[in-house]
């Protein structure tokens, strides 16, 4: 009797340890899985990520870039022309001193552009940044003569602050890649320069019910 | 009893064969509830196929409410087979000598709802056929992190347990010698434990999901055992009042009385840490308590689970009252009816009660109403039905041996 | 095979469903004739490559189909093991779809944590995102099946639980703004913790992906994810072959099962090759930003820096690695 005591009692003795040692283990685990988090990982990494050498360097572009005169984070980068996407570039084929032989040419060449930019107690109109002199550029307030691959440059002297945020990375957007060389869109690239709010239309798609 | 005057020959083979016919043989009643067992069975299983080729599609669950009627009941059924414990712990703590008599039916009981555990998950598993990948060894077992990797070892451990120590003491009764106590003793004792730790485990489940606030909530694991412990001792009862109109095999009533006190306790601090639940939500109602918003009283239209949920309330508070004042002195004709009602109104709170709002609204805060389909409820009562079948095949023989060996025991 | 026939068909969308049908009646048929060994036997071929409809599958196909059966999690297997899965999954796409895919298994960059940054200014509800990840990643096309969800939010609320993700107008509407959600790609994501199979886990990346194969379809990772991330697949997944992402990842937009469990990966198909995500990639207005959070001229850290910048559910340290911004 006293035996099966003693053997009830080791056996309880064995089952608390057991308990005990994983309640330790787990309690143990969960507190190692609590610490640090993401913030304190990204603070700490500040060498760079050498882009060349870890992502293929088979990444490649379609399209026409022209590199931003502006550094970023201490790098470059590129964005997409606008000049070769214009219609009827250069302009001064057809703006230059001679005389206009058709009537009603302006609204033929230009009749489908709406100027929807400034707010209506301060709209824009055409010379507020096209150079009335070298209509083959933009001109800025200042004077400042702007090609019109670069237009970020004009469109940042009122924007200046969706310019910062441009070049930084939080307006705008890359272009196919996020590693490698560096290549936003232009702000012509999403926004019509003439009316750049978005038009309202109808979502791609919607949500399925989900019962 | 007709064989009880046959003398079986003795030994492991003469005893699965015994076990086999006892089991196969009755009354005109009894093989009429066979068949009943036996169609629901078969219904079960068409609707496994069906399940099975066409996949969980054909259940109502949504990527909202992801888990439903074979989960709620999963969680249920892992609270009647812990409530063996039950039995177990004053029998043999406390040296219980009315109880003693019945553990055996306990565990019985315990092992038919541990099968339904089983066969409840595997209902509900997207990918049956890939089970083997939580094998250890040939598979990954992700312990002791995943508490469902917990609830796994445990489930199949009390299992285990279940079966081996009732197993034993009836093989050695059937050989007609007294079972060695020191042999099985330490496995008893583990099986106390063990019963605290399948339900607390299987709380904890819930418990652990902070993404769910109506399941992230420490009372959780103490009302899943408070609730166990009036409900499954609520269906041992039952199942000993129809041992006792249908065999020979006579209870005292001193059992049941035992019975109701634990059952009448149990529900009692079930229904305070429900009151407790219920103020916490609506004191201050928070965005933390919709689900409990929803289960009671609808939200945004959507109210599947409200009459449900009040109908298992006032169940649960009836059989409460019913239990506690005992009107019928522990007459089968009060205490049947108290125990049933008890049992459901638990089932109904603890099953989907528990596990639906648990998932509505969404984490992003969808509403979608759940009711199962005739696939789920098919495999439920199969599942149900063959539960019912494996108490009864562990029940019956095991009746008839203790009944001879204590006759044996007279003789002598 | 079968998918050829219908193609080469005129009257398309008449005859497949008649053939469908057809084709349940007689594998029910010899599920019964063959008895329940049998079915359980061939059902766990078509199970374990993920689709019924072959009749009499080839005997190499039969092959493939056990040796994907016996397939070890992908995080165990070898770089050769690996390679042999690709081709075997390649193989059996072209046998059993006759689409020819090109699937990936390649490892995370080294030095690479991908993070992402939604600016809840700049989102106007075009929901270009989501078609473009239902394209990218194979998603079912029946059960429409979605990764990510956009709510039309009234000012005052910063929760997308108080928005509408129901919404089917011109947007933008005056007076709201529109908030994406998706899977967050937490560094403590409570789904890897939860799964009883570790057939869910963290890459070195930071990507939070999941090994269809391996997944038992418990759903249990989908209770534990505060983000309603995940999603399961009820049926078999439906994907024309035509409109099929034919550039897959093991990981990511491969062809998934019925039973398994599935999940926004940051489209790693695109990402490991420097690529941006299909979401950010069809954002018309520009308000998702995705990069390395290790490398400090990255447009995500500038974003992080420079901006205020918050998680959902915070308090819950899952601290996940998708922040929102407003300009």
């Amino acid at each position: 009797m006293i035996r099966d005591v003693m053997n009830i009692s080791r056996c309880k003795k064995n089952i608390f340890r057991i308990f005990a040692a994983l309640f330790f283990i787990l309690a143990g685990k969960t507190a190692y899985c609590g610490s640090g988090g993401v913030i304190e990982t990204y603070k700490n990494a500040t060498a760079p990520f050498d882009d060349e050498k870890l992502v293929d360097p088979m990444l490649s572009f379609s399209d026409h870039l022209v590199l931003v005169n502006i550094k970023y984070q201490g790098g470059k980068f590129w964005t997409r022309t606008r000049k070769d996407k214009i219609e009827r570039f250069k302009c001064s084929k057809c703006h230059n001193n001679q005389d206009v032989n058709r009537p009603e040419a302006a609204k033929i060449a230009h009749g489908d552009i709406r100027l929807v930019h400034g707010g209506q107690e301060k709209p824009l109109q055409c010379f507020t940044c096209h150079n009335k002199d070298d209509r083959d550029f933009l001109v800025t307030e200042k004077g400042v003569i702007i090609d019109m691959d670069h237009s970020y440059k004009l469109c940042g002297q009122c924007h200046f602050r969706q310019k910062k945020d441009w070049v930084g990375g939080a307006h705008g957007k890359r272009v196919s890649y996020w590693a490698g060389k560096r290549v936003v869109r232009n702000c012509t690239s999403c926004h019509n320069p003439h009316s750049p709010r978005f038009k309202k239309r109808w979502p791609a798609t919607y949500s399925h019910p989900l019962d | 009893m007709t064989h009880k005057s046959s003398t079986p020959g003795r030994g492991l083979i003469a005893f699965i064969k015994d076990v086999i016919t006892w089991n196969l043989s009755g009354g005109l009643a009894y093989q009429f509830f066979l068949c009943i067992l036996a169609a629901f069975m078969m219904l079960g299983i068409y609707a496994y196929l069906v399940q099975f080729k066409i996949g969980l599609g054909v259940t109502n669950m949504s990527n909202i409410v992801s888990w439903g009627l074979y989960i709620s009941n999963f969680t249920f059924f892992v609270g009647v087979a812990a409530a063996a414990v039950m039995l177990i712990l004053p029998a043999y703590i406390f040296k219980d000598k009315d109880l003693h008599k019945v553990v055996i039916i306990g565990e019985g009981v315990a092992v038919g709802a541990l099968v339904m555990c089983l066969l409840f998950i595997i209902a509900d598993l997207g990918g049956p056929l890939n089970a083997w990948h939580l094998i250890p060894g040939i598979g990954i077992l992700n312990w002791p992190s995943s508490l469902l990797a917990w609830d796994i070892i445990v489930i199949n451990g009390y299992l285990a347990l279940n079966l081996l120590v009732p197993f034993y003491i009836i093989y050695c009764h059937y050989n007609n010698r007294a079972p060695n106590e020191n042999k099985y003793r330490p496995f008893i004792f583990l099986s106390i434990f063990w019963a605290f730790a399948i339900h607390m485990i299987t709380a904890f489940l819930y418990e652990g999901l902070p993404a769910r606030p109506f399941w992230n909530n420490p009372l959780m694991g103490p009302r899943f055992l408070a609730s166990a412990f009036a409900a499954g001792p609520a269906l041992i009862s039952v199942v000993l009042i129809i041992i006792d109109t249908a065999t020979t095999f006579k209870i005292n009533s001193k059992i049941f009385n035992k019975l109701r006190l634990i059952i009448v306790v149990s529900a009692i601090i079930n229904l305070i840490m429900l009151f407790s639940e219920v103020f916490k939500e609506f004191y201050f109602t928070t965005h933390h308590s919709l689900s409990a918003v929803y289960l009671f009283f609808g939200l945004d239209g959507y109210d599947a689970l409200v009459p449900w949920i009040w109908t298992a309330i006032s169940m649960n508070i009836l059989g409460t009252v019913i239990l506690a004042f005992n009107p019928g002195k522990n007459k089968p004709f009060v205490l049947l009816p108290a125990c049933v009602l008890l049992f459901t109104g638990i089932w109904i709170e603890k099953g989907m009660g528990l596990i639906i709002p648990g998932l509505v609204p969404s984490p992003l805060g969808e509403i979608v109403d759940y009711a199962p389909s005739w696939v789920e409820v098919s495999i439920t009562l199969g599942i149900l039905a063959f539960g019912i079948f494996v108490v009864t095949f562990l029940i019956k023989p095991a009746i008839i041996i203790e009944q001879r060996f204590e006759e044996d025991r007279r003789l002598h | 095979m079968d998918i050829r026939k219908n193609n080469e068909n005129k009257n398309q969308k008449e005859s497949s469903p008649n053939q469908t049908t057809d084709k349940k009646k007689k594998f029910g048929r010899r599920d019964f004739l063959k008895g329940a060994a049998k079915a359980a036997a061939l059902g766990s071929v078509a199970m374990a490559s993920g689709c019924g409809t072959a009749l009499l599958p080839s005997k190499e196909e039969r092959e493939l189909r056990w040796k994907e059966y016996f397939k070890k999690n992908y995080r165990l297997m070898t770089v050769s093991e690996k390679e042999e899965t690709v081709r075997r999954l390649e193989r059996l796409a072209k046998i059993k779809k006759d689409v020819s895919i090109q699937m990936s298994s390649k490892a995370a960059i080294p030095g690479v944590l991908y993070g992402y940054a939604f600016n809840v200014t700049r989102c106007e509800g075009f929901m270009e995102c989501v078609a473009a990840c239902v394209k990218e990643n194979n998603l079912d096309r029946k059960s429409k099946t979605q990764y990510i969800r956009i709510f039309e939010m009234e000012p005052g609320e910063m929760a997308p639980a108080a928005g509408n993700g129901k919404y089917f107008h011109e947007v933008p509407v005056e007076g709201h703004f529109y908030m994406g959600a998706q899977c967050f790609h937490c560094e403590n994501p409570p789904c890897v913790k939860a799964c009883p199979t570790k057939a869910t886990w963290k890459e070195p990346d930071g990507i939070v992906v999941v090994d269809y194969n391996w997944c038992i379809g418990c759903r249990y990772c989908m209770a534990a994810c505060p983000y309603y991330g995940r999603r399961f697949n009820w049926h078999d997944p439906e994907v024309p072959a035509k409109e099929m992402t034919k550039k897959q990842h093991y990981l990511g937009n491969r062809m998934r099962a019925r039973g398994q469990m599935e999940k926004c990966t940051f489209c790693v198909q695109r990402t490991r090759e420097g690529r941006l995500p299909a979401c950010v990639e069809a954002c018309p207005t520009g308000a998702r930003v995705f990069g390395n959070l290790l490398d400090p001229k990255s447009e995500i850290r500038f974003v992080l820096k420079n901006k205020k910048v918050f998680r959902l559910k915070e308090e819950l340290t899952t601290d996940p690695k998708f922040w929102y911004f407003i300009d």
